[in-house]
């Protein structure tokens, strides 16, 4: 250690030269002085601003955002990388729905009836809905093959709710007494 | 009490002849008389710090005050743990050092000249004379080298050669000023002097 201190001793004594690089005489004779006025200048303003606020109760919080401040880029990056961010959520979401409805396709042999209400719902029903020479073409109907059943049904004929999760699960679903 | 008396032991009621702690106490209540003084303790050491670290007066100027109004508003928050004088040191170097960042690519010196002694120095003078090849470099052409040897650095590590090589403070000191322990102090500080050693191979020879 002691060789390493040696090897840079002159570098050191050089350095020290930059202690004499020292403001002209009487420079500081006023410097508390125009520090002051200026401490009474901003109390008798009033009011400090957002940032000089944000700068004394939140140090980390504004030397963060001067990160930015210092390299447009990384923002720049951070906004792009916070837009593909949305676009895949976006793109997930689309697809869970088509999923969804697929499954609604395929399991849903409702038949609306032309005032909007659901129509008789029996298991014969379903099962002359599956048969292609049954003459009903509930799948191919695109009100009743796309849309979810919980649109075309009034909220009080079934007790559950009327989520496309039940929808799904409520093929079985018996009628209230106000519908029958 | 004659006047006499007055100069050579100054009054511990008065601002000039009061502890820091009592000064940075009153202060924290707003008494603007108190960190008048403080700021009188500390003007010449933060302003030389930010200087050697800008090379600017005028840059210098600017930050100093600011930092010593910062300091002000922020005394509420300032809890004893260390120093009042390493809190303040803290605030300048984290404004210097956020001041450089964002005129990074903005280099300009304003080369002041040097003092009256400087001239005399006995380590100058045997430096121009004796050491170095150039002997007939003036020592504007010296102060020259010099800032823009330690203008090439990062921030960081001219914070830590000013702060250790140029105004002596301790490892220890300068790590609870910039927040980082001690071995990042020395390593920095060994880098940097590695680093002017080669900027500056004409005047500072390894021995």
């Amino acid at each position: 250690m002691n060789q390493t201190e040696q090897s840079f001793d002159e570098l050191k004594r050089l350095l020290k030269l930059k202690q004499h690089e020292v403001p002209p005489p009487g420079y500081f004779n006023n410097f508390s002085d125009q520090v002051v006025s200026r401490i009474r200048a901003g109390e008798a303003g009033g009011k400090q601003t957002y940032v000089e606020r944000l700068e004394v109760e939140a140090p980390w919080l504004v030397g963060f955002l001067r990160i930015f401040e210092a390299r447009p880029g990384l923002i720049g990056g951070l906004a792009t990388g916070l837009c593909l961010l949305l676009v895949v959520a976006v793109v997930l979401d689309e697809r869970s729905e088509v999923a969804s409805k697929s499954l609604l396709t395929v399991s849903q042999p409702v038949v609306a009836a032309p005032d909007n209400s659901v129509a008789a719902l029996t298991q014969s029903t379903l099962v002359a809905a599956a048969d292609p020479g049954s003459g009903i073409v509930a799948a191919t109907n695109p009100v009743t093959s796309l849309q979810p059943v919980a649109t075309l049904r009034p909220a009080r004929c079934f007790s559950r709710s009327a989520s496309r999760r039940s929808v799904i699960n409520s093929i079985n679903f018996r009628f209230c007494a106000v519908c029958a | 009490m004659n006047m006499s008396e007055t100069a050579a032991t100054p009054d511990a009621s008065t601002p000039a002849g009061m502890l820091e702690v009592d000064l940075v106490r009153q202060a924290r209540h707003g008494d603007l008389a108190a960190y008048d003084e403080l700021v009188k303790r500390y003007q010449e050491r933060i302003y030389a710090t930010i200087y050697h670290m800008t090379a600017n007066h005028e840059d210098a100027n600017d930050l100093a005050q600011d930092s010593f109004i910062k300091a002000f508003q922020a005394l509420k928050s300032f809890r004893g743990g260390s120093s009042f004088y390493t809190w303040l040191y803290r605030i300048a170097v984290n404004k210097t050092i956020n001041f450089l960042k964002q005129r990074r690519n903005k280099h300009h010196f304003s080369l002041n000249d040097l003092d009256y002694n400087t001239e005399h120095n006995p380590d100058l003078v045997a430096l121009i004379s004796h050491k170095t090849p150039l002997r007939e470099a003036g020592l504007t052409e010296l102060q020259k080298k010099l800032n823009e040897a330690l203008m090439k650095l990062s921030e960081p590590h001219r914070m830590v050669v000013v702060l250790h090589d140029v105004q002596g403070q301790s490892h220890e000191d300068i790590a609870e000023i910039m927040d980082c322990n001690i071995g990042t102090v020395r390593s920095r500080l060994f880098y940097a002097r590695q680093q002017l050693q080669g900027y500056l191979s004409e005047y500072a020879k390894s021995t």
